[in-house]
């Protein structure tokens, strides 16, 4: 997937300004910057729920504003950070709406074990029949992804996953991201304001600053001193743990 | 704008069926048209400047007490109360006449109000809004079960008339007890410091040392008395409380003491213009005030809550000079 | 699930036997026939309008994603009828338009559809989707409508208004069975050409981001839809006037009553128990009460506290 010169404006005011970059496949990318850099508004725009006002995005050889919907609903999944569903839904029925871009409102019984398979994948056999609303919100959040799971695309775009939850949900759900990419095979894009958690589960990450990407390269070559006090205003130290740098701030 | 007001009231008397100028009123010393102003046009004119006062400033007065901007006459359920008295009085007590049914009047939007305010600060709504959205409908309810009792005891036809606010049955006679109005706005005007204090919070008026309860159920019972004397004579007559303080807010402020006058001044404006066009719409026939109100005060209010949706709290801070530096 | 329905469609069933039958006279049969030929359309009339109020609301509920809000309570209604009032104040009584009624009706939905759609989602997209602006807005638009109309009506008859709004406003004991079959046939129509939307309620019933991503024309879907509201409340109004919450009370006894996201199921369990409650409520209002008491008005009262009760009492609904 390529993004050649994405630009978006709100009120008169450049959200996204210019922004290409390439999404290597296969890999975890995280994008980071402080509020109001425009990371939101960039993964809108490639996930389609924002309209772009010009540039392009190329998704598999082609141009992604002439996908079919549907089409496009098989390759590629997002989710936002908002999801209040008013509805009386348990997790199962959440889940099996996974499938509609492929069986629509009648599950076949492939649908079914897909279904099945994306619910022992997230752990949630014992909840399945538990409503939603009902739910803490770690497990909830885990029964999204297994949505996502089911719907059985490369592409996973995930808009601030950990945020509203704790430490050792947040943890545990960057762990399922890696899993994803490292045995699904999937690519992954991430909106993340927790640096350390890009720099210590993604491959690359892409710093973007008033509409602008700012840096965007391999963990290493973005996750350091120079880099992080020049988007940031603040500074850093850099300690490596596992091999990985981390960001200690203040 | 008391200089407008004055303009225009004069120059309404002269509006009307019968052709009046000044020189036939003075010339002809116990001619008709002298009968007609004094009767008709004179008594007409007060009434309305009482209606506007009035109505405007017991929407102040609820606004102030409850820490609400969408608090009114109309959206907290205290015009429908002053008419569930009024049908009580026409339905139990047919003979108790004009005195007794406002005294019933009187009672049930006192307390309807006191109810209804009770209500809202019990559960204390997070979201503004909610507040005349429950008012509302509460009045619905009210307004259900009073045509529910109206329809079984057959005076649907007599109560009509206090449900549509009307000028046009105002003479010379009738209509007296609107004045009541300015009593209870005086007192309002003495009694204002406290209620900005109270507006401000329990805690904020102990501290004061305002007796927080006894000022709350104060202001209220003025401004449901205002209402039920209105309701009584004029009939019902909305968005006027609602819509008036909030114009005048958004430029002078919420001390009011400042803005008492103007909120009264622009009331009376408001409806006197209304009924300038209520009256000219269909000449000679004239239409019921409440539709003309009811047309440009709820455009009025739509547009305000737009307004306040997309500027926040902006809206209500819009002021001159010095306390622009606070905002944002 | 099937139980329930099933359960339901004997009960409309029986009310409606109860209410073409009893006290019918039989043994007379001219008097039967004419007492049938009386209240077989009142009967149709009143399944149409409730299958349309029913189903509207729950649709209109699912896509703006809120249980309290329901077309009646922004104004729908109103609006009809100050559009067919205002038609007529236009054209003139004495105008063919105005005294076809199958005409007149015609000019009436097109001339809705084009308003509603202009105002409603102005008003969405004013106010950005905050469902309480949304129900403040829309109970004012309400009153707006009702006063704009009530004056028409003033202005082209100041001596007798209170006759022309009975022939101009139907209610429960004035019912337009004039419109059936060009009813009907909209109806039919409209659920022929929203077979394709109505299955992906399911979906845009878990938002609009989650329904572009499980691959729905959101817009596009939504506009189709609404536009299906609209008309629905435009029949079910011409046909037996404003009922404001019978929608909001029957589309959530339904949600609570088959306990289900399928909206296959909703539509049609709260169809049937719309056409229960009007039908068994004209029975009563009928035969026991011997029209004494409107249902308007048993509505209006009940469906008020109903809708207090759930704006007090739904817990993180609104």
């Amino acid at each position: 997937m390529t993004i050649v010169d994405l630009n978006k404006k709100y009120d008169g005011k450049k959200v996204v300004n210019s922004v290409s970059f390439e999404i290597p496949k296969g890999k975890v990318l995280s994008l980071i910057g402080p509020n109001g850099a425009g990371k939101s508004t960039v993964m809108g725009m490639i996930s389609r729920l924002i309209a772009k006002d010009s540039g392009v995005i190329h998704f598999e050889d082609k141009d992604l504003a002439k996908w079919k919907s549907k089409e496009l609903a098989k390759k590629l999944a997002i989710l936002t950070q908002h999801n209040n569903i008013q509805m009386k839904l348990t997790v199962r029925e959440l889940v099996a709406f996974g499938r509609f871009p492929y069986s629509g409102n009648r599950l076949t019984k492939e649908d079914n074990e897909m279904i099945d398979k994306a619910i022992a994948y997230m752990e949630l056999q014992e909840y399945e029949d538990c409503f939603i609303d009902e739910l803490s919100g770690g497990q909830r959040q885990r029964a999204y992804i297994a949505m996502v799971i089911a719907q059985d695309t490369e592409y996973v775009l995930l808009d601030e996953p950990t945020n509203n939850l704790d430490i050792y949900h947040a943890s545990n759900m960057m762990r399922t991201v890696r899993r994803l990419c490292d045995e699904l095979g999937k690519t992954v894009i991430l909106v993340l304001h927790e640096i350390n958690y890009a720099a210590f589960y993604s491959d690359y990450v892409c710093a973007l600053v008033n509409g602008k990407i700012a840096k965007f390269g391999t963990v290493e070559e973005v996750i350091n001193k120079e880099t992080l006090a020049e988007i940031y205003k603040v500074d850093f130290e850099i300690i490596y743990v596992d091999g990985k740098p981390l960001s200690v701030f203040y | 704008m008391g200089t407008l007001l004055l303009i225009i009231s004069i120059w309404s008397l002269f509006v009307g069926v019968i052709d009046i100028d000044i020189s036939a009123l003075l010339s002809s010393g116990e001619g008709m048209e002298l009968k007609i102003f004094l009767f008709s046009r004179i008594p007409r004119l007060l009434a309305i400047l009482c209606t506007g006062v009035g109505m405007s400033v017991a929407g102040l007065i609820m606004q102030q007490l409850c820490m609400n901007k969408f608090v009114s006459p109309s959206t907290g359920a205290t015009i429908q109360s002053a008419q569930f008295g009024i049908l009580l009085s026409l339905v139990f007590v047919p003979g108790i006449g004009l005195w007794g049914r406002v005294l019933l009047a009187f009672g049930l939007s006192i307390l309807g109000t006191w109810i209804f305010v009770w209500f809202v600060q019990k559960i204390q709504f997070k979201n503004t809004v909610l507040v005349p959205l429950i008012g509302i409908m509460f009045g619905n309810v009210l307004g259900g079960i009073t045509s529910f009792i109206a329809y079984k005891f057959e005076v649907t036809q007599q109560l009509s008339t206090y449900f549509v606010g009307s000028f046009s049955l105002i003479i010379k006679g009738n209509y007296e007890l609107v004045w009541l109005a300015v009593p209870l706005v005086i007192i309002a005007f003495i009694f204002a410091n406290y209620f900005n204090i109270v507006g401000m919070g329990k805690d904020f008026s102990q501290n004061l040392g305002v007796n927080y309860k006894l000022v709350l159920f104060l202001g209220l019972t003025i401004a449901a008395m205002i209402t039920a004397s209105v309701v009584t004579i004029v009939g019902q007559i909305s968005y006027i409380g609602l819509i008036i303080p909030n114009i005048v807010a958004l430029f002078k402020g919420d001390k009011i003491r400042g803005t008492l006058i103007d909120t009264a001044l622009l009331g009376a404006l408001f409806v006197l213009g209304c009924d300038v066009i209520a009256r000219s719409v269909i000449m000679p026939y004239e239409l019921p005030i409440e539709l003309i109100v009811g047309i440009i005060g709820s455009l009025l209010f739509i547009a305000m809550l737009i307004y306040k949706l997309n500027h926040g709290k902006k809206a209500i801070r819009l002021r001159k000079a010095k306390e622009g530096t606070c905002c944002e | 699930m099937n139980k329930k329905i099933i359960i339901l469609l004997t009960l409309v069933i029986g009310v409606c036997a109860a209410y073409l039958f009893i006290h019918s006279h039989p043994e007379n049969p001219k008097l039967f026939r004419y007492i049938l030929s009386l209240r077989i359309p009142t009967l149709v009339v009143m399944m149409i309008a409730a299958f349309s109020i029913s189903s509207a609301s729950l649709i209109f509920q699912s896509i703006i994603n809120n249980r309290i809000v329901t077309p009646c309570l922004l104004g729908m209604n109103a609006m009809y009828t100050l559009v067919h009032t205002a038609v007529i104040f236009v054209v003139g009584s004495g105008s063919i338009l105005a005294t076809n009624a199958n005409l007149s009706f015609t000019v009436d939905l097109i001339v809705m559809s084009v308003v509603a759609t202009f105002v409603y989602s102005f008003m969405f997209e004013k106010t950005g989707n905050n469902v309480l602006y949304v129900l403040l807005i829309g109970t004012v638009l309400a009153s707006f409508f009702g006063s704009i109309q009530s004056t028409m009506i003033r202005v082209m008859d100041p001596n007798e208004y209170d006759a022309l709004l009975t022939t101009l406003v139907a209610d429960f004991n004035n019912i337009n069975v004039e419109v059936i079959y060009f009813s009907l046939i909209l109806l039919v129509a409209l659920t022929i050409f929203l077979w394709k939307d109505l299955k992906l309620l399911d979906v845009i019933t878990l938002g609009k981001a989650q329904a572009i991503n499980l691959g729905v024309d959101y817009d596009r879907t939504v506009r189709r839809l609404l536009l299906g509201v609209v008309l629905c409340i435009a029949v079910a109004t011409a046909m037996v006037g404003p009922i404001s919450f019978l929608g909001l009370i029957i589309a959530n006894l339904a949600r609570q009553l088959l306990k289900t996201h399928k909206h296959n199921h909703l539509i049609l369990g709260s169809a049937l128990m719309g056409m229960l409650a009007i039908i068994a409520g004209q029975f009563v209002s009928q035969h026991i009460f011997s029209y004494a008491v409107p249902i308007s008005t048993f509505i209006t009262i009940g469906g008020g506290v109903y809708f207090l009760y759930l704006l007090l009492f739904t817990k993180g609904g609104i």
